[in-house]
């Protein structure tokens, strides 16, 4: 719990220097117990399955010095070098189950950011990565490798990136008439789905083989299954920008929340700096869906969930999310992966059945959901 | 002494006040022709229009006049299908967004309402222009702030939630933000309308207040013509889009023009003091 620790002691820095009355003892609170539940979560997770272990065994694995200060390991995690001889148990840990959880890791964060950027980009509480046209333009792009071009599978995370980044750019252009604005832009992202979606449609009749179908579900719905170090080497680098630069302008999108004509006059250059955000948001959408596919709902609530415990400020919300994200969509997966013994299910169904009543509740609950 | 608009037009190459001497223009607007883009319609024309240094203006005018209109072309919000406004002697142009932004703030008539957002937060975003990406609040920041607040009088609202404020509050916390961008210049787009009458006078107040003590060019659409007479300077009568006249109320302030732009029957009387009578409306009154 080292980096708990380093976070408490941020957090006091922050308060002396300056202004930084956001960091609040609720938002601090919020994150060790998103922490804490990570934590527990990736033990579960790395402890049962086939080859079972003991929490202690699986602990013991997990941080087996002979692995963790390996460098040879180390490289071979994420430079795909050779790796080292080691026990089963550590290569199932080590190898199997551990990566999985930091994919797990890494899509949730970057999944609940990009998120909270489209809600605030928008103006809008029902904006998710995938309002924005991102989800179905990735969609399409994998149905269309798997079913048309399946020698370009190999560079399937990429290609679905490259769906969604183009489906964004369509809803863009669309939208832009001297400007865009909020509610142009998420009519043109609905409509851009719907064709998409009706495209994707179309192409499951070209596939005969039924092993593609259900390669293409998998992705459509969003799985963690059999992902590894190759996943984590592709998204760690952009996910940790993007995350970055999303967390820097916080301070941007509260200003941006204050509506178009008060940002400028504040001197904000608002369509650049709306642009430049929904591409680091298109970014961190790209990387969950290039190495878990199209986790539904997870980029709608988690925003919400977080708003709702440590209040609309997006200092807070950027950070709430960066913790939520990974908590929930690790645990989502430990359900998807052990409540059925036998078979696996892809991750996105069970944040899309959790995530959908969840959402209701919140809106049955608080009369202002209107207000971001 | 009503002039018309085309009498005046040479005149006011070099605007005067009411002693006749010469008055430096803080903002000027110059052969503004102002259009939507979604239409071709001119909505506001006008030759020359020019807002004192150092002064309080009201613009006032009935509903769709083109007070609003001018307002956003004067702050850069709307680009002019021709003439050019000129801040202090320069183009709007030639700033860039965030310089402007430190030479004029504008506070806008609607204000989408953020609610969970606090009073001292709000006045925080006023600082935005003199701040980088990366930069954290500074010093002197803080001091605005502070200087902001309490201009407003907003200081027991400070921890105070936007969403839990009245109308009239809400607008001083607004208020309070655009005086923490410590400009020269500040254009309001009626600051008063919708609020009860002491908080119409907190903010008329908290304006003249920023103007004598720092300074501070003010233009301002009003809607009530009486307020306006008695609490500006200078007024800008606007009527279709035109300038219909311009000058210290006593001036501009007439039956005739009440009856013209208003539509109106009205008694003025101008000693003591400068006040509207309004009686009823007139019958023909054109749409």
């Amino acid at each position: 719990m080292a980096e708990a620790q380093s976070i408490g002691g941020q957090t006091s820095v922050q308060k002396q220097g300056g202004r930084a009355g956001w960091v609040t003892g609720r938002l601090v609170l919020f994150c060790l117990a998103s922490m804490a539940v990570t934590v527990v979560a990736g033990l579960v997770q790395v402890s049962f399955g086939e080859y079972s272990m003991t929490i202690s065994e699986a602990w013991h694995a997990v941080f087996n010095p002979n692995v963790l200060f390996n460098l040879d390991a180390w490289s071979a995690f994420l430079f795909g070098t050779e790796l080292p001889g080691m026990s089963t148990a550590s290569i199932v840990v080590w190898n199997l189950r551990l990566p999985r959880v930091f994919v797990g890791i890494i899509a949730g964060a970057t999944l609940a950011v990009s998120g909270a950027i489209f809600q605030a980009v928008t103006r809008n509480e029902l904006a998710s990565p995938f309002v924005l046209g991102v989800s179905s333009g990735a969609g399409f792009a994998v149905l269309a490798t798997l079913v048309v071009f399946s020698g370009l599978s190999p560079f399937l995370p990429l290609i679905a990136a490259l769906g969604g980044t183009v489906a964004f750019v369509v809803v863009y252009t669309i939208a832009w008439k001297g400007g865009t604005s909020p509610v142009r832009l998420v009519l043109a992202g609905v409509i851009v789905n719907m064709v998409f979606q009706s495209l994707q449609q179309g192409l499951f009749f070209f596939a005969d083989d039924l092993g593609v179908v259900q390669t293409a579900v998998a992705w459509l719905t969003g799985s963690l299954t059999g992902t590894g170090w190759d996943e984590v080497r592709i998204a760690i680098v952009p996910a940790i920008v993007s995350i970055a630069i999303a967390v820097a302008g916080a301070r941007q999108l509260n200003v941006l929340l204050l509506g178009e004509r008060t940002a400028q006059s504040l001197g904000m250059r608002v369509e650049r700096v709306r642009f430049f955000l929904s591409a680091v948001a298109i970014l961190a959408a790209s990387v969950a869906i290039a190495v878990a596919g199209i986790v539904s709902f997870f980029g709608l609530v988690v925003p919400h969930i977080v708003r709702n415990t440590v209040g609309g400020d997006y200092r807070r919300l950027m950070v709430g999310c960066l913790f939520a994200g990974p908590a929930l969509l690790v645990t989502a997966d430990v359900g998807a992966r052990l409540a059925l013994s036998g078979t696996q299910l892809p991750v996105g169904v069970v944040t899309g059945l959790l995530g959908g009543p969840y959402f209701l509740y919140l809106m049955r609950k608080q009369q202002s959901m209107g207000e971001l | 002494m009503a002039r018309t608009q085309q009498e005046t037009t040479r005149e006011r190459d070099r605007i005067t006040d009411g002693d006749g001497v010469a008055v430096e223009s803080a903002l000027i607007g110059d052969d503004l022709e102002l259009s939507y883009p979604t239409s071709n319609e001119t909505i506001v024309d006008c030759a020359r229009i020019d807002i004192p240094e150092g002064a309080v203006t009201a613009l006032v005018g009935p509903n769709g006049s083109g007070k609003s209109t001018l307002l956003k072309a004067l702050s850069n919000h709307l680009e002019p299908a021709t003439g050019t406004v000129e801040i202090h002697g320069e183009p709007l142009e030639s700033f860039s967004q965030k310089e402007l932004a430190r030479e004029l703030s504008v506070l806008s008539q609607e204000n989408d309402s953020l609610g969970s957002i606090t009073v001292e937060d709000l006045v925080y975003h006023g600082r935005y222009p003199h701040r980088g990406f990366f930069e954290s609040v500074s010093d002197e920041d803080h001091e605005a702030v502070e200087r902001a607040i309490e201009l407003a009088g907003i200081d027991d609202l400070r921890e105070t939630e936007l969403g839990q404020l009245s109308g009239g509050q809400k607008q001083l916390a607004w208020i309070a933000m655009v005086l923490a961008q410590e400009t020269d210049v500040l254009l309001l787009d009626e600051p008063t309308t919708f609020l009860d009458i002491h908080h119409q006078f907190r903010v008329l107040e908290t304006i003249r207040q920023l103007n004598e003590e720092r300074g501070v060019t003010i233009a301002v659409i009003l809607h009530d013509i009486s307020q306006a007479a008695r609490f500006a300077d200078y007024l800008i009568a606007m009527c279709d889009g035109e300038l219909y006249d311009w000058g210290p109320p006593e001036e501009v302030v007439t039956e005739q023009l009440l009856a013209d732009i208003f539509g109106i029957e009205a008694t003025v009387e101008y000693e003591p003091e400068l006040q509207v009578l309004p009686k009823r409306s007139l019958p023909d009154r054109r749409t």
